[in-house]
């Protein structure tokens, strides 16, 4: 890397800073009360008030374990039908029409079908996460274990490997870096649903929570959370991307995408 | 008379010399064949004579005139075709970008678009995308949208690199009779020796770090070329000796 | 991998629309069987009953249109800025240097978390439901831009200045050429958040739409007109992902690799 690459690029918070300076500014300057909107400082008062009072860890931990909730039985059912789906051209062709018709519904459609099975809680919004998050996964492992590089199989065959340890031993390792990629991506996706589903119908976690600073107008709560929503987003997303730098980055299996 | 001429030229990029003291002067109609181990500032050498890069000492001069930027009477055929070439616009598309740029008469363009494919022997591959051509087939539509700037001055950055031996050769032949038939001066890098000599009127091998010329003499070999009898003949065979003895010993 | 009998693609896709027929089937059997209450889940033949009723007597087409034009005028507006703006910031990377972290801070953000902001400053109204669309389906254009437009092959930018082509000429023939498939894709990512977006946001503020259709109808136990109104759901994903994949196609015809 070249000398100038790590040195920051202060250029990137510009924008940022210069906002946050300015609304703060904007808001002490005109004195402006508001429902709608509240200034910088504000908002870090208000995080740290919830902070303090549990408030916030508790929703966050509701939404985080829903989101990986949804996403783990996602993920099982996506790969336990992906991996033969990409084993199995017959079967990959048989199942397309069945897959082409379901993928096209929104995850949200499906709220008020939870809600009319499970009621408001866990169970309905952990459903939705899971639907949402199974179809990623069922679509990426699919290319992932039908895409692995075909002169592999063919060495595998010429040195007498049977069908079951040919998957075991090459199938799968091999795809199994894109794998984790379709995970990273569905692990985003379950955390976005989970906080819309909270939005949209169910009185827990931090999109809750969102809504009803919302309607009990404290607009410094709702933006503190919004704020606190992207940095818990952004670490998600990082830990799992360090992650799979340490897993797949020795064996330069795959290039570090975002 | 001097076409192209370089005076005196440094160039440093990044802190790092790239070429000194290049010195030469280029005849109108001439073929001027550049070799060179690589990091050698060929390319550079090519960029600086399109106008691509200015000098950092010494000039450059095009008829006599400084060149101050890329004119549309040099043309500059790329290595790397694939790259060079537009994806979504078919064989004809891509001609017709020079064409565009030299804002060619419009009903005239058509006419001119099929007699450059016919030059090149692409015409039946009018309208196919350059990723259904071959490799060597895309070079020559590179070398065709080239040839639609009507250029004066062809410079060729290493251009039969990336294709197979066969295609090379024909490909050879094919440029010089383009530069016979136009009259266009080329200048011609490559690393090739054979190749180089086998095309050139005049040869010039470099020598690395930073670029300089470290020999130069005429190809006293007589026109037209002929891939199998003038490569047998002695002079021929002397020239290259005499060439991979001082890249040979320049490489170090 | 099973060696495949050389059907044509015709009898594949016969055999695969038969599979899912077959689930259609299993449908029927589990409704019919009462395994699961038909309250969670009706019978197909009375989905597709209300599915019928409701578009012909009843306004479940109206409902329909008002949830497409939502989507699709969100879209649009989203596509717009997020070319426009995504182009002017592509090209210079001067700008991205400034905006990219910015941009990389706000792309994780939920479009949905926007809404109660949305609500806040413009109210339960249609408008807040289009603004929150649009700025969902914003993202992916505008990001999806600035990749094309800064991804374009630097070899080509030095055959345009070899050729004398002047700004303009460089920017329309061949940057933004160059960007379309980075730009549609992110069209096609932006159209699927704005069918969520519609649907939520027709939930939370109650506008008129599949999405209060289908929550009225789970909080009346009327299972039959909730699945039909899903169904139809997944009709405009699946039509509009169709449709945009033809424009793809033909736009990017060159890409067809036969080589």
């Amino acid at each position: 890397m070249s000398a100038e690459a790590k040195r920051l690029d202060w250029r990137g918070l510009v924008i940022p800073v210069g906002f946050v300076v300015g609304a703060e500014f904007a808001a002490r300057a005109t004195g402006w009360e508001s429902s709608m909107l509240a200034s910088p400082s504000g908002i870090v008062a208000a995080f740290w008030t919830v902070l303090i009072d549990g408030t916030l860890l508790h929703a966050t931990a509701a939404t985080l374990a829903t989101s990986l909730a949804g996403l783990a039985i996602g993920s099982i059912f996506g790969l336990l039908i992906g991996i033969p789906l990409g084993l199995s051209r017959t079967a990959d062709r048989l199942m397309e029409f069945s897959i082409e018709a379901f993928r096209p519904i929104p995850a949200v459609a499906l709220i008020p079908i939870a809600l009319l099975v499970f009621g408001f809680g866990f169970r309905m919004e952990i459903s939705i996460v899971a639907f949402a998050a199974f179809w990623p996964i069922l679509i990426l492992t699919r290319a992932a274990v039908a895409g692995v590089e075909p002169r592999l199989i063919q060495v595998a065959r010429a040195l007498g490997f049977g069908a079951t340890a040919r998957v075991w031993k090459i199938v799968l390792p091999a795809a199994l870096p894109r794998i984790f990629v379709a995970f990273r991506l569905a692990a985003g996706i379950a955390l976005i649903v989970a906080v819309t589903v909270e939005i949209a119908a169910n009185p827990l976690g931090l999109g809750y929570n969102m809504i009803l600073a919302q309607q009990t107008l404290r607009p410094e709560l709702m933006l503190a959370l919004l704020v606190w929503l992207g940095v818990v987003g952004w670490a998600f997303n990082h830990i799992l991307l360090w992650s799979q730098k340490r897993l797949f980055g020795p064996a330069a299996m795959i290039r570090i995408e975002r | 008379m001097a076409l192209i001429a370089f005076e005196k030229v440094d160039l440093t990029l990044g802190g790092r010399p790239i070429l000194a003291g290049i010195d030469v002067s280029i005849r109108k109609g001439e073929f001027l064949s550049v070799v060179g181990p690589s990091g050698c500032g060929k390319t550079s050498l090519l960029n600086l004579a399109a106008g691509l890069l200015t000098p950092s000492a010494g000039r450059i001069t095009y008829a006599g005139k400084p060149v101050t930027g890329p004119r549309q009477d040099i043309a500059i055929v790329f290595q790397d075709y694939g790259k060079a070439l537009l994806p979504w616009r078919t064989a004809s598309g891509n001609i017709a970008l020079a064409l565009e740029a030299m804002n060619y008469p419009k009903e005239k363009r058509a006419a001119r678009i099929a007699e450059l494919l016919a030059l090149i022997g692409l015409s039946r591959h009018a309208d196919k995308f350059p990723n259904q051509l071959s490799g060597g087939m895309q070079q020559r539509l590179q070398i065709a949208r080239c040839l639609a700037q009507d250029p004066s001055v062809l410079l060729m950055d290493e251009p039969f690199g990336a294709l197979d031996a066969m295609t090379r050769q024909a490909l050879q032949d094919e440029v010089l009779s383009i530069a016979a038939r136009t009259g266009a001066t080329v200048l011609f890098i490559t690393h090739d020796l054979e190749e180089a000599i086998y095309l050139g009127d005049r040869v010039i091998a470099m020598r690395p770090n930073p670029g300089r010329f470290e020999i130069s003499f005429d190809i006293d070999l007589p026109r037209p070329r002929d891939q199998l009898t003038t490569r047998e003949r002695p002079e021929f065979l002397k020239m290259r000796r005499e060439l991979f003895d001082v890249i040979k010993e320049v490489e170090h | 991998m099973i060696a495949l009998p050389q059907l044509s693609r015709v009898g594949w896709l016969l055999g695969s629309v038969g599979v899912g027929l077959l689930f259609i089937l299993l449908w029927y059997g589990i409704a019919q069987a009462r395994l699961v209450s038909p309250v969670f889940l009706p019978s197909p033949e009375r989905a597709w009953d209300a599915l019928v009723y409701g578009l012909t007597e009843g306004d479940l087409g109206a409902k329909t249109l008002g949830t497409v034009e939502r989507m699709i005028y969100g879209w649009l507006l989203a596509s717009l800025v997020g070319i426009v703006i995504g182009a002017m910031i592509g090209v210079s990377e001067a700008a991205r240097a400034y905006v990219e972290p910015t941009l990389e801070f706000l792309r994780p953000l939920p479009a949905s978390a926007m809404m109660p902001v949305a609500i806040a400053i413009l109210g339960l109204t249609d408008q807040m439901v289009l603004a929150v669309i649009a700025f969902g389906a914003l993202w992916p254009m505008l990001l999806g831009t600035v990749h094309g437009f800064a991804a374009v092959e630097p070899r080509l930018y030095q055959v345009s200045r070899a050729l004398g082509l002047s700004r303009f000429a460089v920017i329309w023939k061949i940057a933004l050429p160059s960007a379309m498939p980075d730009i549609l894709s992110g069209m096609r990512v932006g159209l699927t958040i704005a069918l969520i977006l519609a649907v939520v946001g027709e939930m939370l503020a109650s506008r008129p739409g599949l999405g209060q259709a289908i929550l009225l109808a789970a909080r009346s136990f009327q299972s039959a007109d909730l699945y039909a109104g899903v169904i139809l759901l997944g009709m405009i994903g699946y039509v509009s992902s169709v449709l945009l994949g033809l424009c793809e196609g033909r736009l990017l015809r060159w890409r067809q690799s036969h080589h």
